[in-house]
């Protein structure tokens, strides 16, 4: 038991001393917190990596897309079921993928690869306020915020670019990223330099089932 | 054909409809309505009677049944065919709506849509359930049980519009015109039996009556039968109206639409049925306070005209309704009013008509698809050619509905 513990204690300290927890807070232009935020650290020296997760899931529940924001790292695959009893007609026109796919009741689409890096808005032709993100990045180290805007990222000690996208953010990821120098564990704050751009997320906050015609 | 027997055989259609939507990109829905009925005894103009409700005597009934089948031709073609069955009325069984849809995916602020075939004007609020119901009463406004019986286009549907997430805005829009054939009657029953309130859906292939007013008989006078046959195109002029709506989030809603049936009012055919110019204003509004707690309301005025002003009409209606859901409970409460008045050369025919109304009604969904509800409604009215049937033109109408309600989609 004691060798065993022993053990344990030795492939933590080795695991400490290759990598950091990065603590990262983002705040908008009121120093207000900002949740569900993508924030993602890239490095010259990471050799390309498969995607830790194959598969992603955005369902459509309730004529909203969940999640709303989909963070995936590049090759990785998204599936789109259909959690609602009506039909959906998910699209994109994005140059990081165009695509459109037909979800039916009952019937189970083929997940689609997402290669290119970007920003993939999705719309629903059946739906027209339905509206969703998924956000594709060239690294493993990324993760959204939650609602306190922290997220926590583990990653090895080096040299990073530290970038943050939501759709409300109306600067480019590259105009404020951070260039930083790993070692151990640290805590950065991301302060969004310009005003974020209106939230419609009052689109989904009415769950009244009548609305439009059937 | 026993009970049992007709039982068994709609469960099988039921069972085939739901397999059919589990596994094809077709999509069954339907719905079925039962009631039973505390009613006030008055004859309505379903059966050549005078009264503004649906049901004369105190039953159990089939309130609504209806199957809609919506399907894809190609990823931005696709269809919906409403056919209902009616326990009451002239005909029972046929087609409310059947359209064809065009919505391509496009970019833009601005996108484009149309639809083509026999289809409800998206004039109303209130009725946006399933097949044109409302979710909130049984018994609808005076506006939409009007609209529901005598008004359907047959015609093409041109649409601009923005839907706000998209464009960042809070603010989604669309402008709509309409070309339409097949309208041409479209007044008759409001000018003789005036506003009533029911959710009886005229057919396709319907005939609607009303009581044998002697002065609409006569063949020296106007020389109308007592009934009219909604969807008959009479002078081959084509229709139009125009629509605006606006919405703030998903919260508020706005709605503006201008009908005029370009009908020429000195079309008669072999059946004496006339042509009538009806043109009119509708204006719709709904509110959410919460997510819970909708206002509803919509403004309807116009006129109608036939023959050389044989009959001349205005109308007016309004309604105002409110409805709170509380879990799986649905509480809705309507107040009505509505007036036709009259400025024609044949005074001895009357077409004076008023009337206001209080529905109040509970909806309980035990479960997905099944629910259950109560309402009562009451109205005062007055029409005043119920004189040339020696009945008085003032009526009070009660009408209470205990209602099972099965839905699939």
């Amino acid at each position: 038991m004691r060798i065993f513990s022993m053990g344990l204690l030795l492939g933590v300290t080795s695991f400490m001393s290759y990598a950091g927890n990065i603590e990262i807070t983002v705040l908008d232009k009121q120093n207000k917190a900002l949740s569900n935020v993508v924030v993602y650290l890239t490095s010259e020296n990471l050799a390309p990596q498969e995607p830790i997760a194959k598969i992603a899931i955005m369902d459509q529940v309730n004529t909203q897309f969940l999640p709303h924001i989909l963070a995936v790292q590049r090759s990785t695959q998204v599936s789109f079921p259909n959690s609602d009893s009506i039909q959906h007609h998910v699209y994109s026109f994005s140059p990081a993928k165009v695509f459109e796919l037909e979800l039916y009741k009952g019937l189970r689409a083929n997940p689609l690869l997402f290669e290119k890096v970007g920003v993939v808005e999705l719309g629903c032709n059946v739906h027209d306020w339905m509206l969703g993100y998924i956000y594709v990045v060239d690294t493993p180290y990324f993760k959204q915020t939650d609602t306190a805007g922290k997220a926590m990222i583990v990653l090895p000690d080096g040299e990073y670019s530290l970038k943050a996208w939501h759709p409300r953010i109306q600067d480019s990821p590259e105009s404020f990223e951070i260039n930083l120098s790993v070692q151990g564990d640290e805590q950065i704050t991301v302060e969004i330099p310009s005003s974020l751009l209106p939230d419609v997320n009052a689109y989904e906050n009415s769950d009244n089932e009548f609305s439009d015609y059937e | 054909m026993n009970g049992v027997f007709l039982m068994r055989v709609m469960l099988g259609v039921l069972a085939v409809f739901t397999e059919l939507s589990m596994v094809n990109a077709q999509q069954f829905s339907g719905l079925v309505q039962a009631n039973v009925v505390k009613a006030d005894g008055q004859l309505p103009w379903l059966d050549g009677g005078t009264g503004i409700v649906q049901y004369q005597d105190d039953s159990l009934n089939l309130q609504q049944g209806l199957l809609n089948v919506k399907g894809k031709f190609t990823s931005s073609l696709s269809y919906n065919v409403v056919a209902n069955v009616y326990q009451n009325g002239e005909q029972h069984l046929g087609v409310t709506q059947a359209v064809v849809n065009y919505k391509p995916l496009s970019i833009g602020s601005a996108r484009f849509k149309a639809r083509a075939g026999f289809f409800y004007p998206r004039m109303s609020l209130e009725n946006v359930d399933i097949g044109w119901l409302s979710p909130y009463t049984y018994t609808q406004s005076s506006i939409n049980s009007w609209i529901g019986e005598e008004l359907r286009v047959a015609g093409v549907e041109v649409s601009l519009y923005n839907s706000g997430r998209s464009s960042r805005s809070p603010l989604s829009w669309e402008v709509l015109a309409g070309a339409f054939k097949g309208n041409d009657t479209l007044g008759t029953i409001l000018s003789w039996r005036g506003f009533a309130m029911h959710d009886r859906q005229s057919l396709q292939n319907d005939r609607l009556i009303f009581a044998n007013y002697p002065t609409v008989n006569d063949p020296d006078g106007i020389f109308h039968p007592s009934y009219v046959e909604p969807f008959h195109e009479l002078d081959g002029r084509v229709g139009f109206y125009l629509g605006a709506h606006l919405s703030y989030y998903k919260k508020t809603q706005l709605r503006y639409y201008l009908y005029d049936n370009q009908a020429d009012p000195n079309v008669v055919n072999h059946q004496r049925l006339y042509a009538w110019r009806t043109k009119f204003h509708s204006l719709a509004f709904s509110h959410d306070f919460t997510s819970n707690a909708r206002l509803i309301a919509q403004w309807l005025t116009g006129s109608s005209v036939m023959g050389q002003r044989f009959v001349y009409i205005n109308f007016d209606a309004w309604y105002l309704m409110y409805s709170h859901k509380l879990g799986a409970h649905r509480v809705s409460a309507r107040i009505d009013n509505f007036r036709v008045s009259e400025n024609d050369i044949f005074p001895n025919d009357i077409n004076e008509s008023d009337g206001r109304g209080l529905t109040i009604a509970w909806r309980y969904n035990i479960n997905k698809s099944w629910q259950l509800g109560l309402e009562q409604h009451v109205n005062y009215n007055r029409a005043y050619n119920r004189i040339t049937l020696a009945e008085q033109p003032k009526r009070d109408q009660r009408q209470t509905l205990g209602v099972l309600q099965f839905k699939w989609r």
